[in-house]
């Protein structure tokens, strides 16, 4: 089996041309972080302070976590010195 | 909310001069600061280091699964008895073919403090070319929180339960790092994760001493998972251990202790104490016993840093220390 259909990123197993195993860590998450566009004020300290470090550049304006790999630990909602990043449970968007 | 788009970016961005190595989705728990501090040293240091690491939560992402690897960094394996001789081996290797390598040994506190103790003594007299980075969650985290030599007094483990016989663990918890800096090796430092920038320049400090000989490096990274906390406040239980100095963060160079960080008004350590679950359980007294034992190795520290400052040095003790 060369491909895996259960995961968007998990590569196959037991395959060598593979370059990095990956996991699906973004549907661990029971909330997820919102970044308020307005109240960013782009000093980075939840690009740093991630652990996942999924906290990606949007065009030296704000930042916005990437939701694939997001845990949803919260850290950067807490570090954020203008509380710019309200955690919103996964819930609410479910359509 | 009119003038507010300043692009005014942290320092820590600049020390982050690499690329990540580690693909984006890794096994580590939500908040893990093992995770944070694992993606930040090859990004500060560059990609070309080699890792040594034992069994320990950094294992299963480091040695890779099922054929496949989580990362691009070269890393050896190695039993936890034997993590800084085997260290000690690649970084002889290195020198004497002539590589210019960075070998880091990245273990945790139970392989530092406990297991590969001996080891790591051995190497720090030998003075081997390697920097040596033990994180500290306080506990054998990874096979489901044993204590450890450096869980403080109190903490309930899985083997310090809180019942009517047990209170928790009833003994004090180790300092590693004071003990690492009484070996006189080129260089010593505690970090921690709430002060990024203190931590980059530490390691950049260590690749550079690395030339001269030993580095050991002690870095607290809560475990939100095994100390019942809650993910989102990894970053404010750091901040607070260092504001409580329940971690103070300083360096050595060849033995002289200087303190990177002083806290004018240190808080109690119950400030501290409250943002997890291990230490629930503690009355006013047990508080005041870890109280204690935190004021005594903030003092003793205090003690020898100042000591550095005052006391005269024989001066063939001063030359030795600065040639080595």
């Amino acid at each position: 089996m060369s491909s895996n259909h259960y995961f968007k990123h998990e590569g196959p197993w037991s395959d060598a041309g593979d370059p990095l195993m990956c996991t699906d860590t973004g549907d661990w998450r029971t909330k997820r972080p919102v970044v308020d566009k307005e109240k960013c004020i782009f000093c980075g300290f939840c690009a740093i302070y991630c652990p996942i470090q999924v906290m990606e550049m949007q065009s030296d304006t704000h930042f916005e976590a990437n939701l694939d790999f997001c845990k949803g630990c919260g850290i950067c909602a807490k570090e954020c010195p203008k509380g710019a990043i309200t955690m919103i449970s996964e819930g609410e968007f479910v359509s | 909310m009119a003038e507010k788009k300043q692009a005014r970016l942290t320092k820590v961005l600049d020390y982050l001069k690499h690329d990540d190595p580690f693909s984006k989705g890794v096994a580590f728990c939500p908040g893990c600061g093992l995770e944070l501090l694992l993606r930040f040293i090859p990004r500060v240091l560059g990609n070309d280091i080699v890792i040594t690491g034992t069994p320990s939560c950094s294992a299963p992402v480091l040695l890779g699964q099922n054929n496949q690897s989580w990362h691009t960094l070269s890393y050896f394996g190695t039993l936890m008895t034997g993590a800084a001789a085997n260290a000690t081996g690649l970084a002889r290797y290195y020198r004497k073919a002539g590589i210019d390598n960075t070998v880091v040994c990245f273990n945790g506190d139970g392989t530092a403090n406990d297991i590969g103790f001996g080891n790591l003594s051995g190497a720090a007299e030998r003075n081997e070319p390697f920097i040596y980075i033990c994180y500290d969650n306080e506990g054998y985290m990874n096979t489901g929180i044993q204590k450890s030599g450096t869980t403080p007094f109190g903490a309930t483990t899985t083997t310090t339960p809180y019942g009517s016989v047990h209170k928790g663990k009833n003994l004090r918890r180790m300092n590693l790092g004071l003990k690492m800096a009484m070996n006189k090796i080129p260089y010593t430092a505690t970090a921690t994760l709430s002060d990024l920038e203190d931590l980059a320049r530490k390691l950049l400090k260590a690749k550079e001493a690395k030339e001269r000989g030993f580095c050991f490096l002690h870095v607290f990274a809560p475990c939100p998972t095994g100390w019942g906390a809650d993910p989102a406040n990894t970053i404010e239980i750091c901040r607070r251990a260092v504001k409580t100095n329940y971690f103070p963060l300083w360096e050595a160079e060849n033995g002289r202790i200087r303190m990177t960080k002083t806290v004018k008004k240190p808080k109690p350590v119950s400030t501290y104490t409250e943002l997890m679950k291990k230490f629930n359980h503690m009355t006013e007294a047990d508080i005041k016993i870890l109280q204690d034992d935190v004021e005594y190795e903030y003092c003793l520290l205090g003690g020898l840093s100042v000591l550095e400052a005052e006391c005269q040095l024989p001066v063939s003790a001063k030359d030795q220390g600065e040639a080595s």
